[in-house]
C-alpha cells in the first residue's frame, strides 16, 4: 500500500470533497431532510436538524480548505465526525424514543452509518490517496530530485537568445 | 451534413484536374456517382479549390445504403474522406496511416477503430499496406 | 516489445505489443533510447480527452536511433540518432509550407472526427487519442515515425539524451510561449504555472531578455526550481496567497505584468477553496471540461495592451471566460500546440553554445517498467516531482 494509506483499503476522499460533503449534508439535514424521511414534527426531526446545525458548524471552524475560521485541525474534525455519528445513533435509545416506532430511530441509524462510511473513506492527511508506490519509485529514481532542485546554479544564461544583441545582455547579467 | 463541400489542394487547377483524371489518384467514390464536380483557382496562392455536389445519393455497398437510410449523410462523409484522400496522395504522396486507422481515413472506421498499437503482421496485408 | 498503454481512466500497465511496422514509403522506425511523460498526457489519464481507447500506447516526447527506413527516406540512415517532434507533419501542405506545422493538412487519418470537434481537423500527434490520429505513441521499445524525411532531427555530437530529449516538445512549447510575448528586453512576464513547460517558458523569456520573470505556482519546489535553475526573478505560491492578480500588481507597480503565460492548461486549479470545489464538481460532472482557474487570472491580470499568451493545453468548452476582460482592456490573445519542427534546430544550437541546459527540469528516471509509478508520482506532484523520463 503506499504511504497516505496506513490502512488497507484505498481512502480517495481528499479536505476538499469531505468538506464539500459536510456543508451539503448539514444543509440537508436542516432543510429538507425530516419532510424527505417522513419525520417532520418529531422529536427526531429536532435531533437530526440539531445534528446537521452542528456538524455544518464545526465544519466551518475546521483548518482545511473549505473552513471559514481555520481553528480546528482536520484530523480532529474527523475524530468529532466519528464521535457525533455515534452519538447520533445512540440518540434514540438513550431517550428512549426507539420504542415509538421505526422512524425514529431508523433515520438516525442510517445518517450515523453513512457518515462512518464516509470516514473510512477519508484520507486523514487531506491529500487522497493515490495507488502510487512512492518508496518504490525513489529506489528505482536514477536522478535525485533535491539535488536537481537546489544545488548548482541557473541552467540559462539570461539574454543569450535575445535579438537585440544577446552578448550586452550576457555581459551585465 | 449539407449536400455540398470542398477542400483546396495545393497546385494549380491544371495539374489538379490532371490528377483527379489519373487512374491512380481518381477518387472513385464520387467519380461514379452523380456528384457535381467543379475546379477553382483559390485566392492568391492558395491553389485549387475543389467543389463537390451531390446531386442523388447513390450508395454502392449494402453498408452504404442502409447507413443512406438511417442517416442519410454518410455519402458526404465518403466525399469527404475521398477529398482528403486524394488531397494526401497529391501533396504528399502518400495516404496518411495511422495504427487506429491503417487504411487511411475511412468514414466506416470511425465508429471501429483499432487500438493505437503497431499492427500484427498478419494484418498488413488487410490494411492495405 | 513492450509499451506503456492506457487501460481506462487513472490507470496505465507495461503491455507485449507488436513491434512497429513500416506502412507507407516515407515512415522510419525507432529504437527509443529515451522518452518522457508530458504534464498533457496527464490529461488523457484523469479522463479528460475523449477517444481514448483501451490498448493505444502513450507518450509523444521520445527519442532514439533510426533502426528501419521505407523507401521514401533518403536523409535518415539507419543508426542515425534523432529527435522526433510531436506534432506529426507532412512538409508539404500550405500550413506546412507557412511553418504552422501543428496544423499541418495530411496527417490525421481522423480528421473527420477532430472536425465535428474543432471546426477544422488538426495534424496527427504521436499517442494523443484518436481525435489526433490513433497513432501509437513512443512510451514504449520502438515506434513508427511517419513523413520521417520531414519531422526528425539528427543529432551528431555528445550531449546526453537528456539534453535534447525536451526539443522534441516542452522545450520548444515552452519557448514559443515566451516569444509570443514579443520581449524586445526589459519586460515583466508572468507565467503561470512552474510544471516541465512552465519552466521552460521561464528560461525562454529570461534567454530573450525579460528583466523580471514571476513564476505562480502552488508548490514550493516547482518554485525553487524555477528561481534557482530556469531564471525567474519572484515567485507567487498562491497556496498562501490565492489573490495573485493583486500580487502580480503589487510586484510590478500597480502597472500589471507586459504578458502572461499560461502554462497550466485545462486541468488548472484556483487558490480560492470555494471556487476549486465548483470547477472539480463541474469538471467531474462533465459539465465543463477545460477549468478556467489559471486563465481567468492571467487575463485580469495582465495590463492593459499586453499579450496573453497560452500554452497549456486545452481541449473543449469553458465557462466563465472573462471576455469583457480581454476586450476592454485590448489584449492579445496568441495560442497554440507548439508548431516544434519551426524551432528544434535554432534551440538545438541555443544548448549546444551552452546558453540553456534542458536536462535542468528532470528529477526522475525511472525503466519503462515503472511507467504506472512515474504517472501516479507526476500527477501527484509526489517526492518533488517535476519531469519524469522513462527508459525502455
Amino acid at each position: 500500500m503506499t504511504e497516505n494509506s496506513s490502512a488497507g483499503w484505498p481512502r480517495p476522499i481528499d479536505s476538499i470533497l469531505h468538506g464539500a460533503t459536510d456543508y451539503t449534508v448539514g444543509a440537508t439535514l436542516v432543510t429538507m431532510f425530516p419532510r424527505l424521511a417522513r419525520i417532520e414534527g418529531t422529536r427526531a426531526a429536532r435531533q437530526i436538524r440539531i445534528a446537521g446545525a452542528v456538524h455544518a458548524g464545526y465544519s466551518a471552524l475546521t483548518d482545511y480548505p473549505l473552513g471559514i475560521v481555520k481553528a480546528i485541525p482536520y484530523r480532529a474534525h474527523l475524530a468529532i465526525d466519528a464521535i457525533g455519528a455515534l452519538a447520533l445513533a445512540a440518540t434514540p435509545f438513550v431517550t428512549g424514543q426507539f420504542r415509538r416506532g421505526r422512524d425514529q430511530w431508523v433515520p438516525h441509524v442510517a445518517l450515523s452509518a453513512f457518515e462512518l462510511s464516509s470516514l473510512a473513506l477519508s484520507d486523514p492527511t487531506g491529500r487522497g490517496d493515490y495507488k502510487a508506490d512512492v518508496e518504490a519509485v525513489r529506489r528505482a529514481n536514477m536522478e535525485d530530485p533535491a539535488r536537481k532542485i537546489h544545488e548548482g546554479g541557473l541552467a540559462v544564461t539570461p539574454g543569450a537568445a535575445a535579438t537585440n544583441g544577446g552578448a550586452t545582455a550576457a555581459a551585465t547579467a | 451534413m449539407g449536400s455540398t463541400t470542398a477542400l483546396t489542394v495545393l497546385g494549380s487547377p491544371d495539374e489538379v484536374r490532371r490528377k483527379w483524371e489519373d487512374p491512380t489518384f481518381r477518387p472513385e467514390y464520387i467519380t461514379d456517382s452523380d456528384a457535381d464536380v467543379t475546379f477553382r483557382e483559390a485566392p492568391g496562392d492558395r491553389g485549387t479549390e475543389i467543389h463537390v455536389a451531390l446531386q442523388r445519393a447513390d450508395p454502392k455497398g449494402k453498408l452504404g445504403q442502409v447507413f443512406q437510410k438511417v442517416v442519410g449523410s454518410v455519402s458526404m462523409a465518403k466525399v469527404k474522406d475521398e477529398l482528403r484522400r486524394f488531397k494526401q496522395l497529391v501533396e504528399t504522396g502518400e495516404v496518411a496511416r495511422s495504427e487506429a486507422a491503417p487504411e487511411g481515413e475511412r468514414a466506416e472506421r470511425k465508429l471501429k477503430q483499432r487500438p493505437a498499437q503497431p499492427l500484427e503482421q498478419s494484418e498488413l496485408q488487410k490494411a492495405g499496406v | 516489445m513492450r509499451a506503456n498503454v492506457w487501460s481506462g481512466r487513472n490507470t496505465v500497465q507495461v503491455e507485449n505489443v507488436p513491434d512497429p511496422k513500416i506502412l507507407n514509403d516515407r515512415d522510419a522506425i525507432v529504437k527509443i533510447t529515451s522518452t518522457a511523460i508530458c504534464g498533457s498526457d496527464l490529461h488523457l489519464y484523469d479522463g479528460y480527452i475523449p477517444t481514448m481507447k483501451k490498448g493505444d500506447i502513450l507518450g509523444h516526447e521520445f527519442m532514439g536511433e533510426v533502426v528501419e527506413t521505407g523507401r521514401g527516406v533518403s536523409n535518415l540512415a539507419v543508426g542515425d540518432r534523432v529527435v522526433v517532434p510531436f506534432p506529426i507533419a507532412c512538409g508539404q501542405c500550405a500550413n506546412c509550407r507557412n511553418e504552422l506545422y501543428s496544423a499541418c493538412e495530411n496527417s490525421n487519418p481522423n480528421a473527420g472526427l477532430a472536425e465535428k470537434m474543432f471546426g477544422h481537423p488538426t495534424c496527427g500527434i504521436f499517442g494523443y487519442s484518436h481525435l489526433t490520429g490513433g497513432y501509437a505513441g513512443g512510451q514504449a521499445e520502438y515506434a513508427r515515425v511517419p513523413y520521417a524525411d520531414v519531422g526528425p532531427m539528427k543529432i551528431e555530437d555528445d550531449l546526453t539524451d537528456e539534453q535534447v530529449l525536451f526539443l522534441s516538445d516542452i522545450f520548444p512549447t515552452g519557448y514559443m510561449g515566451a516569444e509570443f510575448c514579443e520581449i524586445t528586453g526589459g519586460e515583466c512576464i508572468a507565467v503561470f504555472g512552474a510544471g516541465p513547460v512552465g519552466q521552460f517558458a521561464i528560461a525562454s523569456a529570461v534567454m530573450l531578455g525579460a528583466e523580471r520573470v514571476i513564476a505562480i505556482d502552488q508548490f514550493d519546489y516547482r518554485l525553487e526550481m524555477a528561481r534557482n535553475k530556469a531564471g525567474a526573478t519572484d515567485t507567487i505560491n498562491f497556496d498562501a496567497d490565492p489573490d495573485v492578480v493583486e500580487q502580480l500588481k503589487v510586484m510590478t507597480g500597480g502597472r500589471g505584468p507586459d504578458a502572461v503565460i499560461d502554462a497550466v492548461g485545462m486541468e488548472s486549479v484556483s487558490g480560492h477553496a470555494p471556487l476549486q470545489a465548483i470547477e472539480r464538481l463541474k469538471q467531474a460532472s462533465r459539465q465543463e471540461t477545460d477549468s478556467g482557474a489559471a486563465l481567468r487570472d492571467a487575463i485580469l491580470a495582465c495590463r492593459p495592451g499586453g499579450i496573453v499568451s497560452v500554452i497549456g493545453v486545452y481541449g473543449g468548452l469553458m465557462d466563465k471566460f472573462p471576455m469583457g476582460a480581454l476586450m476592454n482592456k485590448g489584449l492579445s490573445l496568441k495560442t497554440g500546440q507548439c508548431h516544434v519542427h519551426r524551432y528544434m534546430k535554432p534551440l538545438y544550437e541555443h544548448v549546444k553554445q551552452g546558453h540553456i541546459d534542458p536536462s535542468f527540469v528532470v528529477t526522475h528516471k525511472l525503466g519503462l517498467g515503472e511507467a504506472p509509478n512515474g504517472f501516479e508520482t507526476f500527477k501527484h506532484k509526489e517526492d518533488e516531482c517535476v519531469k519524469v523520463v522513462l527508459k525502455p
